[in-house]
């Protein structure tokens, strides 16, 4: 029965989006207000549909029927109730429903926002939302379908991976990563429908904008939240593996922040209308192509759900869409205005262009590397890996370089620079770069390339915050009170410019610690039998023994160690406990091999990590790894992410009304100027 | 007296016969390089480690992933950078059993040379067509007065203008 | 119309739709060996319950089917009666040699207490004959011919079809 209501749900999702798709379609070609009326209407009932079919698959998992083909899946009555809820997501049927319940929010959200503006654009918009609403609720309708009616219910399901059971993070970072890749197809729309008619005005920009941005601080969250996870649930020590399905992640994430930045230079110079627009819709290409990735089962990773069907149909809607926007676009790039002239390479325009060209080239390494050996295998027969070696040599310099821009930009002017100007903005950063080269020589670091980022980190550092705080100075300066000055002109005003610095002080953070906690980690193996101790990198690990916990879906047996510094407990150095650690090996009644999870003392200077290897009996090994500054990273990150709320919130009235007046009229209502 | 006799065959044989394990030199001939022990054998466990792939899991070196299969390849490349084998060496010995796909990082040769060269001739692409556009549309003489102000900036302008600063 | 834009999109479309579903259809988790063609690796194993130290060469002259396996390994407890049925059928044309690495000898002795054994099963040492024979998994079956070379291999348990059509493999090349 439930079953039942959750197949005519989504059948009904897919006609209405459907029809809607046409409509929209129909509407902005014909230009007809009341077809953008229909449009609308449907695209609400798409997500109500959407939202409903999801409401009762929650149901029916919460409720255990076993009757309907997912729950039988993934549903068990031995987890807990959050494991039974974020099972929605855990394999493959329900993740797509996620994406169509996400896609259907997002495309309320936006519709329901522009309800008043853009009346020209909007119908190819909504036409472009529901094409692709349909494609989700087909796959979910009819190969992806999780409402299959089981004949004979089983009492007892065998609940979602253990892997996924493990820590809490399980439950935040897929949300904020389909929030991520969801939310990328509402630009998409914005930059179909520009090209549909032709046209890309400064008043239309707004919304692509922020449509773009929303999504992408979810999607850098999520990136963040899906290294640490790998981090503290893991077990060996790293964040990032450059893995299939973590890249597919990756991709549109950098095309997104290379279409940020040019929509930037779009709406200052009127110029980079074709990057832009390509980046938008190569953002919302790759998040398809990452779908097929990680479900099509092509891919060897530790990601990707078990091999299905799916992944000919998800080829087929990537094809139609790429040819589709290749023809659109090369139909309409030439005629989208530009006006204004380059001013050469030393400006701030100049680097923008360098900014694209060195994103691009990073996207275009991670694509090449990650489908490089089906290419192999699939002309010469043979099989290769490129694996993280390769992904490391070659992203290093690009980052070194995307710091050094991140730095050199901003100080930049726009338009053409004197050769006094360039020195005064370009030179005294130098000193920022030195400071912080010095320091990190004197702490220790001494690999060449973590060097050339420390300078260039130290670089961007004494830029970024000298623009972020540049107006809040110059008020000081004319006798206003610090406190009013900042919230005036950073939170009150300022605040896209605000956020955007908060971002880059946020990287500069991210690149410098990445850099730092590659190459300053220290990792090694001790076996130990209760009571002996061990030394690594200047602090004392004693092994004080084993316990067992019970709980119902798993048995998890605990290795204790007290952990000191400056020499052993009652030792000749009299080292002081600093904290305990517990790395746990634990059996799941699911599953046939024990599963380890980390255990992981933070500290601002970095991280002491221990994972077992093996237990026997009242002898461990462990794993012990000392990563410096490896959680500065999740935090640089959260504050590039609010960063980005900052940016985001919208401006005054007086902005607003001002793009409503720029905004042109429908035929059936009356004509207005273009 | 049959008995007896294959007993005697049997005592003979265990005592002639040793245990035989393949070992890396059948394949890839002595040690190259010095024996290592200690911290450094640690340091160059864990970089040759992270150069092979475990065959058994999903993309991960044989220095990160905790599955038997992997501890026991990591001992093995551990016992051999010991006896003196060169980073080399060891991975070709690996390669022989597993064929490329075990080696991480690709190697220079054949069609793998690709995947190293295609990224930067695309960095070259980009760059020349990046840098004939800048050229094509904003070649001016030097000593043009500058365009950059502060309006480009508006809401720097807005506050140079309450400042009443012109800078 | 730009050209250009028309011409590279279309490209990339071609090449990346090509490549994806070129690998479509593939196992992710298949390896292909390199060492089909070549000598296999040289051992000498103590075999269990025995003891006797057993050489491969001593097998020259009759083909052979090597079985890579372990009792933690659910496959092999389903290949293991076909591995023994033919192993008694052909007996005298074609030996059999298991060989068990990552494991411990009484549970390999109870296993095959319990299922029955026909030919000799061999203890590996650190999995080091594993690797020289880029064993990734078990349950593996290398086929040897008369003279030490292996003609193929196949991955995951056997079935007896499979078995003997790798055996006539091993008789005729």
């Amino acid at each position: 029965m439930t079953a039942s209501l959750g197949r005519i749900l989504v059948l009904l999702s897919l006609l209405v989006s459907t029809t809607g798709a046409v409509l929209g379609y129909a509407a902005g070609w014909k230009r007809s207000a009341d077809g953008l009326k229909w449009a609308r209407r449907f695209a609400f009932a798409f997500a109500l549909l959407m939202i409903a079919a999801t409401f009762v698959m929650e149901y029916a998992l919460i409720t255990h029927d076993f009757s309907v083909s997912y729950v039988a899946q993934v549903g068990s009555r031995d987890v807990p109730l959050w494991v039974t809820i974020v099972s929605l997501w855990s394999s493959l049927e329900g993740s797509i429903l996620f994406w169509g319940f996400i896609l259907g929010i997002y495309i309320a959200g936006a519709t329901w926002l522009t309800r008043n503006e853009h009346l020209d654009y909007m119908a190819y918009t909504i036409g472009t939302w529901l094409f692709c609403g349909s494609f989700f609720s087909f796959l979910i309708a009819g190969p992806a379908s999780p409402f299959h009616t089981v004949a004979i219910p089983p009492l007892d399901g065998p609940g979602p991976n253990p892997l996924l059971q493990n820590h809490v993070l399980m439950a935040i970072h897929p949300p904020f990563l389909y929030l991520g890749y969801v939310g990328m197809t509402i630009p998409f729309g914005f930059a179909t429908a520009a090209l549909l008619r032709g046209r890309l005005g400064q008043a239309f920009l707004r919304p692509m904008r922020a449509a773009l941005m929303l999504p992408w601080i979810f999607l850098t969250i999520a990136i963040m939240l899906g290294g640490w996870w790998a981090y503290e649930v893991l077990g060996w020590g790293g964040y990032w593996a450059w893995d299939p399905v973590e890249n597919a992640s990756l991709l549109p994430w950098l095309t997104a922040t290379a279409a940020l930045h040019s929509a930037l230079v779009m709406e200052r110079r009127g110029s980079l209308k074709g990057w832009t627009v390509t980046l938008v819709q190569a953002s919302f290409l790759l998040t398809i192509l990452g779908t097929f990735m990680t479900r099509s089962g092509v891919f060897n990773s530790v990601h990707s759900f078990t091999q299905s069907s799916i992944g000919p149909t998800i080829l087929v809607f990537l094809a139609a869409i790429l040819i589709g926007s290749v023809t659109l676009l090369a139909m309409r790039i030439d005629s989208l205005e530009s006006d204004s002239r380059f001013e050469g390479p030393v400006s701030r325009e100049g680097f923008f262009l360098i900014n694209n060209l060195l994103f691009v080239l990073f996207t275009f390494t991670v694509l090449i590397g990650t489908v490089f050996p089906l290419l192999v295998e699939a002309v010469k027969g043979k099989q290769m890996s490129v694996g993280r070696p390769y992904f490391d040599s070659m992203v290093v310099p690009i980052g070194a370089a995307l710091l050094f821009i991140l730095g050199v930009g901003p100080a930049l002017p726009w338009g053409r620079a004197t050769r006094d100007q360039a020195r005064r903005a370009l030179l005294p950063p130098l000193i920022g770069a030195a400071i912080v080269a010095i320091i990190g020589y004197a702490l220790g670091v001494r690999a060449p390339w973590t060097l050339v980022t420390l300078a260039f980190g130290g670089y961007a550092a004494q830029v970024t915050l000298g623009q972020m705080w540049l107006p809040v100075i110059q008020r000081i300066r004319r006798g206003d009170a610090a406190g009013p000055a900042i919230i005036d002109s950073q939170l009150r005003r300022g605040r896209r410019r605000f956020g955007g610095y908060l971002i880059h002080a946020g990287a500069v953070i991210v690149i410098v610690s990445i850099a730092v906690s590659s190459t300053m980690r220290t990792q090694q193996e001790v076996r130990l039998t209760r009571g002996e101790s061990a030394t690594v990198g200047g602090y004392t690990f004693v092994f004080t023994g084993t316990e067992q916990k019970n709980e119902p879906h798993r048995v998890s047996t605990l290795a204790n160690f007290d952990i000191f510094k400056g020499g052993g407990p009652g030792g000749p150095g009299g080292g002081t406990k600093i904290t305990h650690l517990a790395p746990r090996m634990n059996q799941y009644t699911a599953m046939r091999d024990p599963l380890g999870t980390p255990d992981v003392y933070t500290t601002l200077k970095g991280d002491i990590y221990l994972s077992i290897m093996n237990i026997e009996g009242d002898a461990v090994g462990v794993n012990v790894i000392l990563t410096p500054m490896v959680g500065w990273i999740w935090w640089a990150v959260l504050l590039m992410g609010a960063g980005g709320i900052i940016a985001l919130i919208p401006g005054s009235r007086a902005v607003a009304l001002q793009a409503r007046s720029e905004t042109p009229v429908l035929q059936g209502d009356e004509v207005g100027a273009n | 007296m049959k008995r007896l006799i294959l007993l005697l065959m049997l005592a003979t044989s265990l005592v002639a016969q040793e245990v035989k394990i393949p070992d890396a030199e059948q394949f890839v001939g002595k040690p190259q390089g010095q024996p290592v022990s200690g911290a450094l054998l640690d340091q160059r466990t864990n970089e040759t480690g992270g150069l092979l792939r475990c065959p058994v899991c999903q993309g991960m070196s044989i220095a990160d992933s905790p599955s038997e299969m992997a501890v026991n390849m990591k001992h093995q490349v551990r016992e051999l950078i010991a006896r003196g084998y060169t980073q080399e060496q060891i991975l070709r010995y690996f390669e022989r059993s597993y064929g490329q796909f075990v080696l991480l990082k690709p190697k220079f040769q054949g069609v793998n040379t690709l995947v190293w060269i295609l990224p930067i001739i695309a960095l070259a692409v980009g760059a020349f067509a990046i840098f004939s556009m800048m050229g094509k549309s904003g070649s001016q003489p030097v000593d043009e007065p500058p365009v950059a102000t502060a309006e480009e900036d508006p809401y720097l302008a807005e506050v140079r203008k309450l400042t009443g600063r012109q800078s | 119309m730009n050209r250009v834009v028309l011409i590279a999109g279309i490209l990339i479309t071609v090449a990346l739709v090509a490549i994806l579903s070129a690998g479509l259809g593939k196992d992710p988790q298949h390896i292909d060996s390199p060492l089909i063609g070549k000598q296999a690796p040289d051992f000498a194993l103590k075999a269990v319950g025995t003891g006797e130290t057993i050489d491969l060469t001593q097998f020259r002259g009759k083909p052979l089917v090597v079985n890579f396996w372990a009792t933690w390994c659910r496959p092999c407890y389903e290949e293991h009666p076909v591995l023994v049925s033919n192993a008694q059928m052909m007996q005298g044309q074609v030996q059999f040699l298991g060989v068990v690495f990552q494991d411990k000898e009484e549970k390999i002795q109870q296993f095959l207490n319990e299922r029955g054994t026909a030919y000799p099963t061999l203890v590996d040492q650190a999995g080091k004959t594993a690797i020289a024979y880029g064993v990734g998994g078990v349950p593996e079956t290398f086929f040897l011919n008369k003279d030490g070379r292996i003609v193929d291999k196949f991955v995951g348990p056997i079935d007896s079809e499979s078995l003997q059509t790798n055996i006539r493999k091993a008789m005729t090349q």
